[in-house]
């Protein structure tokens, strides 16, 4: 059965590559069915092997298996955090595909497969990414998945600021790459390894890490959270969600940022948790300090957003950070608790994406201000939109309030504090939108000087702009917050993710309860839905004035679109990774 | 930020990536050392799978799975750009006007042309015994077409270049790779095993899947850059915004 493993990456790369050939030939909706069909089948076979495999499913490539404990080959090294991250992507890679059953007005001539084709490629470098036990064939799949994003991120050529979002996306991405190509040529030059566990032996084996160690540590980082959009290496992140099509960003902030707090984890714990790596302490208050700014820094601009888009692509920034700072803790429990938060957040943020995609399509806009009260006539978006805004609160019992209550617990009183703020301020953040725009809530704003962008004058994303909202489109989000409710509510699921995280963080022996429900976890969930909700209503009660100057301004500001500030922010971002790594060492 | 700002940030950055590669840079294996672990061990399987070129056995046997990914790179970044470079609402196509090319640019370009085709296969069909492969040999035979729109013009290259079968073929390409890598899972072992016969050492058919799996890249390397050049072109010479044409 082990052999079977490849083909989760292999099915979908087959899907593409028939698309790309028959997409001449066949009409739209064969083409997206085939999609579709390949997606579900590739969640199957990752769900099959999830449930009826022995972990970790472990298979050497070419069949290299090693000789005296020495491969050349590549080996999948499946375990079932790996495989049950692999489900999820593929599950909402099939939810986009369903969404966009209906989407985009014209399939480039001849080429009705190519959205299909990107959307299954993409899903094949993620899943390679995570089911792969090789450093450098990890950086392949992290390069896949990479060049589909940016060419989907721009796939609205008419719009200038596409093509824009695009080539950030590329520029500041590529160069976390190439840091990460980097660090897997040092330590590479260190061991003459490949395969992650024979690296992280082989550092062990030489004694206590030096500096090659720490830049290998640092470099690798710098890949995944760029990819993890942690601050100051986000910048890219809401440019890319503002212009990218909606099922894209469903994509992006559902799993694939969270892959590089995943990426972050597996190479932590593969490589660097050994004597030979990075000692515990350096590695957890390198990530809190992203983690707490990240939070802080997203949520903060979530607030302040009025392109709904960019702003649910600020709380994602926000929420990577709690993931990162629940990786930081180190211990078992809030590693559990994080990837459950991890997967209740992946369907709940996919649904408010799905959501504002059907505001863009039915009024051609996503501004918050300009849709004042527009959007009455919604009433299951509107449902599933605030739904999405109080699980994103942390409202029990959705599986993201389960995480983050099971975090909590492990994280200390000041953490809780910081977990209970931004999940308030980000939740509130798409509640405040919720009122204004399906409730027609408080004053429409006069006209005014804004700095923000605001999200008027797009294009809507289907052919034409709709009249009435199709089936599919509200069908998806709707199915992806009983997910994300269900999430919260399965204990077979709880203790399954559980022992999983167990199973794959090192060091861990004995079984532990699995993440349960607790009154103070409870508590702190109704508490942190309950100022989401008062924020919100504070929000709207306020009568709107516009300043012509505001205490954020510099850290808007900051925000600039300009690629040049990106790629020295992120440079900036390295130098921060490598001191603080260093006082770790020192 | 201002220029200068964003100077002073940039400056800061620099600076610590240059410290941290330095620093790294003196703990790396002195240079001409003989400590080359998987060096000796990838020379020494490729001797065993009788593949002569120890490169080509690396990248088609023993990680043929980064290849892989690596072409699967290739093959997204130019569906990537079909998606990207696509006519927008508001482009047009215009004929290109033929310009007049000198004789001796015209008569050079049109020996070498086949030349270079046999060449680039020739490259292509070598892999598992000298350097080159699919990769190298499939962009030389993607060049060797485009002789022609500087022999000749645009119009003459697009005759010769149909761009429909080339994107079949890149997908084509990109699948005979995924099915030769089932067959082994068809023989009951793992994805990508190098399960034929592995001829003789330094003859054509030697390397076993080697010389099948360089073909398929082969082919959707040439298919892919012919399609990529061919969108780039189209771009420059052929599609323009409304309101261009004065």
């Amino acid at each position: 059965m082990n052999h079977l493993l490849p083909l989760v990456i292999v099915t979908p790369l087959l899907g593409a590559a028939l698309l790309v050939a028959a997409g001449r030939f066949v009409p739209r909706p064969a083409a997206e069915a085939l999609a579709c069909a390949l997606a579900a089948a590739t969640a199957a076979l990752a769900l099959h092997l999830l449930l009826h495999a022995p972990s970790p499913v472990i298979d050497w490539l070419g069949a290299w298996t090693p000789r005296n404990g020495h491969s050349v080959g590549i080996v999948l090294h499946a375990d079932r955090l790996a495989l049950g991250t692999a489900a999820l992507v593929s599950l909402l890679v099939l939810a986009v595909l369903v969404y966009s059953w209906r989407y985009f007005d014209e399939p480039p001539r001849k080429h009705a497969g190519s959205f299909p084709a990107l959307v299954l490629l993409f899903q094949a470098g993620m899943c390679g990414f995570v089911l792969t036990g090789d450093l450098f064939n990890a950086f392949v799949f992290f390069e896949l998945m990479g060049v589909v994003a940016y060419a989907l991120t721009g796939y609205r050529v008419e719009a200038a600021k596409a093509v824009q979002g695009g080539l950030t996306f590329g520029v500041v991405n590529s160069l976390g790459a190439y840091a990460m190509l980097m660090g897997v040529g040092l330590l590479y030059a260190r061991t003459g390894e490949l395969a992650m566990r024979h690296i992280g032996a082989a550092l062990d084996a030489r004694g206590a890490p030096d500096a090659l160690v720490l830049a290998a540590f640092v470099l690798l980082l710098t890949g995944l959270l760029v990819k993890a959009a942690a601050v100051p290496f986000h910048f890219w992140l809401p440019d890319a969600h503002a212009v990218a099509p909606t099922p894209v960003c469903m994509l992006l902030s559902g799993v694939m940022v969270e892959l590089g707090v995943y990426g972050t984890a597996r190479i932590y714990w593969t490589i660097f948790s050994g004597p030979g790596g990075i000692p515990p302490e350096t590695v957890a208050h390198t990530l809190l300090t992203f983690g707490v700014l990240s939070a802080a820094v997203g949520a903060l601009m979530c607030w302040y957003q009025r392109h709904i888009k960019r702003l649910l692509a600020f709380s994602t920034v926000a929420h990577t950070g709690l993931f990162l700072i629940g990786l930081a803790l180190l211990a078992p429990e809030a590693t559990g608790g994080t990837a459950l938060y991890l997967i209740g957040h992946a369907g709940v943020k996919a649904a408010l994406f799905a959501c504002a995609g059907i505001l863009l399509d039915r009024y051609g806009s996503i501004d918050e201000y300009a849709l004042h009260g527009r959007a009455r006539e919604l009433r299951l978006t509107a449902a599933c939109f605030t739904a999405g805004g109080l699980a994103l609160a942390g409202l029990p019992p959705f599986g993201t309030a389960l995480g983050k209550a099971v975090t909590e617990e492990a994280a200390g009183p000041w953490l809780t504090a910081l977990f209970v703020l931004v999940s308030a301020v980000t939740g509130g953040a798409v509640l405040r939108v919720a009122a204004r725009v399906f409730g027609g809530h408080g004053t429409p704003p006069a006209a005014g000087e804004e700095r923000e962008t605001s999200g008027e004058g797009e294009r809507p994303e289907t052919e034409q702009q709709l009249t009435r909202v199709p089936a599919t489109m509200l069908a998806v989000p709707g199915v992806l917050l009983v997910g994300a409710l269900l999430a919260g509510v399965l204990p077979a699921l709880h203790s399954a993710v559980g022992s999983a995280a167990d199973e794959a963080a090192p060091g861990v022996t004995v079984a532990l309860t699995p993440p349960h429900w607790s009154a103070p976890g409870i508590l702190l969930g109704l508490l942190s839905a309950a100022v989401a909700a008062g924020l919100a209503v504070l929000a709207v009660r306020r009568p709107q004035h516009t300043r012509s100057r505001h205490w954020l301004d510099p850290l808007r500001l900051l925000h600039s679109g300009h690629i040049g500030d990106y790629v020295a922010w992120t440079l900036a971002g390295t130098t921060l990774l490598g001191a603080l790594a260093l006082t770790g060492l020192l | 930020m201002n220029r200068r700002q964003r100077l002073w940030v940039l400056l800061l950055g620099l600076a610590g990536v240059a410290a941290l590669l330095v620093a790294a840079a003196f703990r790396l294996p002195t240079f001409g050392s003989d400590f080359h672990p998987y060096g000796d061990r990838a020379v020494h399987e490729a001797l065993a799978r009788h593949t002569a070129n120890a490169i080509a056995a690396v990248n088609f046997d023993q990680r043929a799975f980064d290849t892989l990914g690596e072409e699967s790179i290739l093959f997204g970044a130019v569906l990537g750009t079909v998606v990207l470079l696509r006519q927008a609402r508001d482009e047009h196509q215009v004929t290109p006007a033929p310009a007049r090319v000198a004789a001796p640019v015209r008569r050079y370009a049109l020996v070498l042309l086949p030349v270079t085709l046999v060449t680039g296969l020739y490259i292509v069909a070598h892999g598992q015994l000298t350097p080159g492969g699919g990769f190298q040999g499939g962009v030389v035979a993607a060049t060797a077409l485009h002789l022609l729109y500087i022999a000749v013009d645009y119009r003459a290259l697009e005759r010769i270049r149909p761009l429909g079968l080339f994107e079949v073929g890149d997908a084509v390409g990109e699948a005979a790779y995924l099915i030769t890598g089932a067959a082994g899972l068809l023989a009951g072992t793992a994805y990508l095993t190098n399960a034929l016969p592995l001829g003789t050492l330094d003859s054509l058919a030697s390397g076993g899947t080697v010389p099948l799996l360089n073909a398929a890249i082969g082919m959707e390397v040439a298919c892919a850059v012919v399609v990529l050049l061919a969108r780039f072109l189209d771009q420059a010479v052929e599609i323009e915004e409304e309101g261009d044409r004065s």
